[in-house]
């Protein structure tokens, strides 16, 4: 009888075990759901948000040569390519924090000459129209300009910006501020005029294996990821050191005069 | 909710998470949500692939090892198995020093943060610690 009620306990004990157990398994199943669900929900609503819009041109785009945008004395010692692009906000902080000193320090010292080549990447919803803005400023002269507005400006303008669906009207803006032919820069912008010289400009990047943005060259070197002035620094030295000795004394004063005409203007 | 169960949970974080990065990579996700960071600028970077495959895959292929482990672990059957803590253990150590080395990466080379993959190597830290406390309860039980 005793141990009847010994053995009745132990059961109910059991019992009352098991009950809590799978209590707490039901509750775990139905955290884990929740979880799994949500993260699903997140990943779903991301694969269906609107992927980068292609700019459609009627003309017919030609092939161009990449030229990028020259600053600088094109004869310098060091040649530095940039491949860039402008809604990468890795770009907008080199540009915005770094490029600066680059410019003062290396470029118009005559050290070196630097050049900006478009690497529009496909994720960025107005990068290519950013690019059709800096191109259509570089005819008035004024890609450099341009090209400080949009960096310094991307959350204005960029694929997340309240003008997303809009950013003509946020460059156009800037034409106007840096005092472009509005006219002329606006028939340009809506031709595409320089497609194919952007095109031409990625598939350089493409051809030399750039994978992310921004990406330098810098003398015989590659370089991807934004660089500190220092190391910046660093490279050009180094590949000014490779360099063949360029200065010499009957032309040792066109590099000056080149670098200062070149400074702010941009090659077409 | 036990460790090996909350660990299930963790799994299930993580691959939402590396889910995510590896649709971005294989080009299903257009854009990634990124306040803080540069995670484009990581996740296109020559450091997002090791051997011919995304990181964010090896990533997910890792979490979900570690859910079958502690979802198998949290069964009844094996609730006390100190081989399945072992396991967890050794992946989720694994798991840290690579985090460790991405993160390096990151921070020195690409010199850009990604806040879903900085995620992912804390969520890592914190699978280690609980498997550490895992096993040692374990195998004091035993």
């Amino acid at each position: 009888m005793a141990d009847k009620g010994v053995d009745g306990g132990r059961g109910r004990r059991a019992g009352v075990v098991n009950k809590q157990r799978g209590n707490s398994s039901q509750r775990f199943y139905l955290v884990l759901a929740l979880v799994a669900v949500v993260g699903a929900l997140f990943i779903v609503r991301a694969a269906r948000a609107p992927r980068a819009i292609a700019n459609v041109t009627t003309a017919p785009i030609t092939a161009a040569k990449a030229e990028g945008y020259l600053l600088g004395n094109p004869n310098a010692p060091v040649q530095i390519m940039e491949f860039a692009d402008f809604e990468c906000p890795a770009c907008g902080n080199f540009a915005v924090i770094t490029e600066p000193d680059v410019r003062n320090r290396i470029v118009n010292t005559g050290l070196a000459s630097y050049r900006f080549f478009d690497f529009p990447l496909p994720m960025h919803k107005n990068t290519m129209a950013a690019s059709n803005a800096a191109a259509c400023a570089a005819d008035q002269g004024k890609f450099w300009e341009m090209h400080d507005e949009l960096f310094r400006n991307q959350p204005e303008w960029n694929g997340e910006s309240d003008n997303k669906d809009n950013p003509k009207k946020v460059f156009l803006g800037y034409a106007k501020s840096l005092g472009l032919n509005t006219d002329a820069w606006e028939k340009c912008f809506d031709s595409q005029a320089h497609q194919s010289r952007i095109l031409a400009n990625q598939a350089e990047g493409v051809r030399r294996n750039v994978q992310s943005t921004p990406t330098f060259v810098i003398g015989t070197r590659q370089i991807p990821g934004a660089l500190s002035y220092d190391a910046f620094k660093a490279y050009v030295d180094s590949a000014a050191k490779e360099a063949p000795p360029v200065a010499t004394k009957t032309d040792s004063a066109a590099p000056k005069t080149a670098a200062k005409s070149t400074t702010k203007g941009a090659t077409k | 909710m036990s460790r090996r169960q909350t660990l299930a949970l963790l799994a299930v974080v993580g691959v939402c998470i590396a889910l995510y990065l590896t649709l971005y990579k294989i080009g299903v996700i257009g854009v990634l949500s990124c306040s803080i960071g540069s995670c484009e600028t990581v996740n296109t970077s020559k450091w997002s692939m090791l051997l011919g495959i995304p990181i964010a895959a090896w990533g997910l292929g890792a979490y979900i090892a570690l859910l079958v482990l502690a979802m198998v672990g949290s069964g009844e059957a094996h609730e006390a198995s100190v081989p399945i803590s072992r396991v967890i253990v050794a992946l989720a150590g694994w798991s840290v020093l690579f985090s460790a080395w991405l993160t390096y990466q990151e921070l020195f080379v690409i010199r850009a943060i990604c806040i879903w993959c900085v995620s992912s190597a804390v969520l890592w830290l914190v699978i280690f610690i609980l498997s550490v406390a895992d096993l040692r309860a374990v195998s004091r039980a035993e």
